[in-house]
């Protein structure tokens, strides 16, 4: 049976992760006890604040071993959102320069407002093109693939078989990353209405 | 690329869903919050920002409940304030289930809080609210206290200032206009878009459709309304169509499914 692990490590709002998969009818359980965390079927790591205070964070509760053992060694479907997507990068610029968990060969840098002086953070629904087919975006209109963001910081990878979907800020930059059975998503699928919705049905769905 | 947003504002006295003009006069009741919030959900709106105009710390408590019923239901941004004086009162604000928190007199009163608010819970967290009124011709002010109390401060002055203490979004409101349904303050949005980095949410004035596209053509990233969706036969599905064939890069939809 599908049973969420949303990992509490003691910051942001993890309550609308909880409240959206609630909602499509999921038991899932916010927590940062290895135990529960080990009887999960699915690992749904959010983030809000700040890359080195997320981190930080992690390691105080000693997660980044339980959630590297769950992904890597059990190969359960993993979701990173917001900062939980760029905390596995291998190194941020986020106020002064940190190193992540390294699940991926990527670094997290500011937004670069660019000749148009773009207003950073970039806030407020944009729309989402993957480069492939992907069971996290199955079954969702192309047209209503829009979804919320707000990050003043961006992944960059050289590792572009990574990169599932981008989206245009100035230039285009990473949405989403997916690779084995592991997921991101840079927007925040618990406040994108429908289409966040459906996005976490279809992961939670995810047999990989 | 990124889309202009329509943002439903929600003012709360003691719980209940208020509008006035020009912030005292003529108080209308305009009903359930969190149910007026389930209908603007369904028709689209793309975030929502709830202010407690007249804030206790009892009326708080009840804005933590609402926010807290209207997140557990509705999956989409909310900003939420009104008395926020506190590391504790923003982490409260965010725990019930507020991904922004607006702060508006504490921050003239206490000019560090918002850097320490923005270290503690990240910049994206923190929307500083700036009301302003001319007081004298060409002379606009930034009041406090719910256009109470009038500063010093030159509400452009003023919103730069707040930028530099790592707030993610403005919130700016022409006390002038708040009600009146004559159209935003397009000259001021122009100038402080004009210097501003970080958003500029727009409000106070919004009476038609039009007033929309014009606050958008001045740099508007987002429009926050209450009295067209109150009280006019407008609804935000109204003004997205609207918008979509004006050529305002606007959601077009939110039915997502196949």
């Amino acid at each position: 049976m599908t049973s969420i692990a949303i990992i509490d490590y003691g910051r942001g709002n993890v309550r609308s992760v909880f409240n959206a998969l609630d909602y499509i009818g999921v038991t899932a359980t916010v927590t940062d006890d290895p135990a529960v965390i080990d009887n999960a079927s699915h690992i749904l790591l959010p983030g809000v604040g700040a890359f080195g205070d997320a981190v930080d964070a992690l390691k105080a509760r000693g997660l980044p071993e339980v959630l590297h053992r769950q992904a890597f060694d059990k190969g359960k479907p993993f979701l990173g959102v917001c900062v939980g997507m760029q905390v596995l990068a291998s190194k941020s610029y986020e106020h002064g320069e940190h190193a992540g968990l390294g699940w991926l060969d990527a670094e997290v840098r500011r937004i670069d407002p660019g000749p148009d002086g773009l207003k950073v953070p970039h806030m407020g629904w944009n729309s989402v093109t993957p480069t492939r087919a992907h069971p996290l975006f199955d079954g969702i209109k192309t047209e209503t693939l829009v979804f919320y963001f707000v990050h003043s910081f961006a992944v960059t990878t050289e590792d572009a078989d990574k990169v599932l979907a981008t989206s245009d800020y100035g230039k285009p930059f990473t949405a989403t990353l997916a690779w084995d059975n592991i997921v991101t998503t840079q927007f925040h699928p618990e406040k994108s209405q429908d289409s966040g919705l459906e996005v976490l049905t279809n992961f939670t769905r995810w047999n990989p | 690329m990124l889309k202009k947003r329509i943002i439903p504002k929600f003012l709360l006295r003691d719980g209940r869903l208020v509008k006035y003009r020009q912030f005292f006069d003529d108080e209308r009741r305009a009903g359930n919050p969190v149910s007026t919030a389930k209908v603007y959900n369904d028709y689209g709106a793309d975030e929502f920002i709830v202010l407690d105009i007249v804030p206790s710390e009892e009326s708080k408590a009840k804005v933590r409940d609402i926010v807290k019923t209207m997140s557990e239901e509705i999956f989409m941004p909310f900003t939420v304030g009104g008395g926020v004086t506190s590391l504790d009162d923003v982490n409260g604000l965010l725990r019930a289930g507020a991904d922004k928190v607006s702060v508006n007199s504490y921050a003239v009163r206490n000019p560090s809080f918002v850097a320490e608010a923005a270290r503690a819970f990240g910049d994206q967290c923190m929307a500083v609210s700036i009301d302003y009124k001319e007081v004298s011709p060409g002379v606009p002010r930034v009041f406090i206290d719910g256009g109470r109390e009038k500063t010093s401060h030159n509400p452009v002055d003023w919103a730069l200032r707040t930028q530099d203490s790592n707030c993610g979004e403005i919130l700016l409101t022409s006390i002038d206009r708040d009600g009146m349904m004559s159209g935003y303050d397009v000259d001021m949005i122009a100038q402080l878009d004009e210097q501003l980095d970080v958003p500029l949410v727009v409000s106070g004035g919004c009476g038609g459709l039009q007033h929309c596209i014009d606050a958008f053509a001045s740099g508007a990233s987002a429009v926050a309304i209450s009295s067209l969706f109150l009280f006019t036969d407008h609804s935000p599905i109204k003004l997205r169509s609207h918008l979509v064939s004006n050529g305002i890069n606007v959601r077009a939809s939110k039915t997502s499914r196949n």
